[in-house]
């Protein structure tokens, strides 16, 4: 059984009025290059669609949405779809619901390292010989600073394991 | 206002020779670019920016603090990077009261974000700085045939890239030409490779990146060039494992812009460590030779 959440919809149309504007003509799903190489298994305009009705439990994609933008570009009626993808996946995220581990993985090392990928022994080697500079990082008790300002490791639920 | 590097992560932490040849036109042409210390990953835009739009502007913002605060504007390796601090921008620049939430949040760390720096990526300014590129053009890159792939964060969203045009772009075909190669036309070009989406589901990601071989393929491409790590590897480290699942025979070396332009100007090959790239390129240098 589908549940109706009008409120899951007036949150995300309260973000980001542009889905409003949607009149499910589809150009978004055709230049979607994620929805061509699964037949249309992953549905751009399928995902409006079921935001617009408030169909909160019928969100499994969004997170195959590849961020190119074409349909932002495409669309007539000037939906930022990929805006509306990125409030979903937040609220996913949120409610504590599973996300992508590599996701998590990623942060982790942001709040670890400060970056994504931290500078190893052979790359700061490889630097030197290639007359590169030292890369100074941010400062890791700074960041963590900032981050438990903005409450992010409890949002992403960071020391939960994911699948 | 002068510029420094914004680096981001997969350059300096595992690409380092893009940056070397970035960093060798720029002095070739004359354009100086500082270094910027204590910046942390944009963050970014397909990764950790997905997962909460307040730590995205909060990040985002630090970063941007830290070039007004040392008053230069940003010159990005990246176009992920570039997309994440255009709209982090963007955003704050134009919404008063997110500005103001943010700056709460800054003010935990003593910063405050006030808007007046600007953000290029570095394709944007090789590009205003075309004619100077031709000029000092030694050994032009004749008869090669280059794919470009001018990638998603590059161009879109143009609301906010406010840049080459999103759907028809010209400026990286037109910055081949000026190494003195030839730009190819394929079907695809303006697609994704299919990077951001390896996060959740590789195969998807991995038929992607076929269909634009594919299409590169078809319209007698030598080599690809990107202005963007993501891309980059995309295309450099999956072309062997697209091999064995489809199995085709794709063997592109992929090239950085400023790695083609850097040979174009006739930069000593050792010093751009282009024994790096895993599709090896002495085919194309023995070609350009």
């Amino acid at each position: 059984m589908q549940m109706v959440d009008f409120e899951f919809r007036n949150e995300l149309i309260k973000e980001d009025f542009s889905l409003n504007y949607c009149y499910q003509c589809g150009t978004c799903s055709s230049s979607c290059p994620v929805a061509f190489v699964t037949k249309g298994e992953f549905n751009p305009r399928k995902i409006i669609e079921q935001s617009l009705l408030g169909l909160k439990d019928q969100k499994p994609n969004v997170w195959l949405c590849c961020t190119c933008q074409m349909c932002v570009e495409e669309c007539p009626q000037k939906v930022f779809l990929t805006e509306i993808f990125e409030k979903i996946k937040n609220k996913i995220v949120l409610l504590g619901e599973p996300y992508p581990k590599t996701f998590k993985m990623q942060a982790k090392s942001i709040i670890e390292n400060g970056l994504a990928i931290p500078l190893t022994q052979p790359i700061i080697r490889r630097r030197d010989q290639l007359g590169l500079p030292k890369v100074e990082s941010a400062n890791i008790k700074e960041l963590k600073k900032l981050l438990d300002a903005t409450d992010f490791e409890k949002k992403i639920k960071i020391h939960e394991v994911s699948k | 206002m002068s510029y420094s590097y914004f680096l981001g992560c997969v350059i300096p932490g595992r690409l380092p020779f893009l940056e070397a040849s970035a960093r060798r036109i720029f002095e070739k042409i004359g354009f100086k670019v500082g270094d910027q210390a204590k910046c942390s990953c944009c963050p970014d835009p397909t990764g950790a920016a997905q997962l909460d739009h307040e730590t995205f502007l909060a990040l985002g913002a630090r970063n941007l603090c830290l070039f007004e605060e040392s008053n230069n504007n940003i010159l990005s390796l990246c176009s992920g990077c570039t997309e994440s601090l255009k709209t982090v921008k963007h955003i704050l620049d134009n919404d008063d009261e997110k500005k103001k939430e943010i700056n709460l949040k800054l003010k935990v760390i003593g910063k405050t974000y006030k808007g007046d720096i600007d953000i290029k990526h570095f394709a944007e300014v090789l590009y205003e700085n075309i004619e100077k590129i031709k000029e000092k053009v030694k050994k032009p890159l004749k008869d090669l045939k280059v794919a470009g792939h001018p990638g998603c964060h590059y161009l879109r969203p143009s609301e906010i890239i406010n840049w080459d045009d999103p759907l028809n772009p010209k400026t990286l075909d037109e910055l081949i030409e000026a190494t003195g190669a030839d730009p190819v036309e394929y079907n695809l070009k303006n697609d994704c490779c299919g990077n951001p989406v390896e996060k959740s589901d590789k195969d998807i990601s991995l038929s992607i990146l076929e269909s634009k071989l594919k299409s590169m393929k078809e319209a007698g491409a030598d080599c690809i060039t990107c202005v963007c790590p993501a891309c980059y590897q995309q295309f450099d480290f999956n072309q062997r494992e697209i091999n064995k699942i489809f199995n085709t025979d794709y063997n592109f070396p992929v090239f950085y812009i400023t790695e083609l332009i850097a040979l174009a100007l006739g930069i000593d090959t050792e010093k751009l460590g282009l024994n790096s790239h895993r599709i090896k390129v002495n085919d194309i240098l023995q070609k350009i030779a």
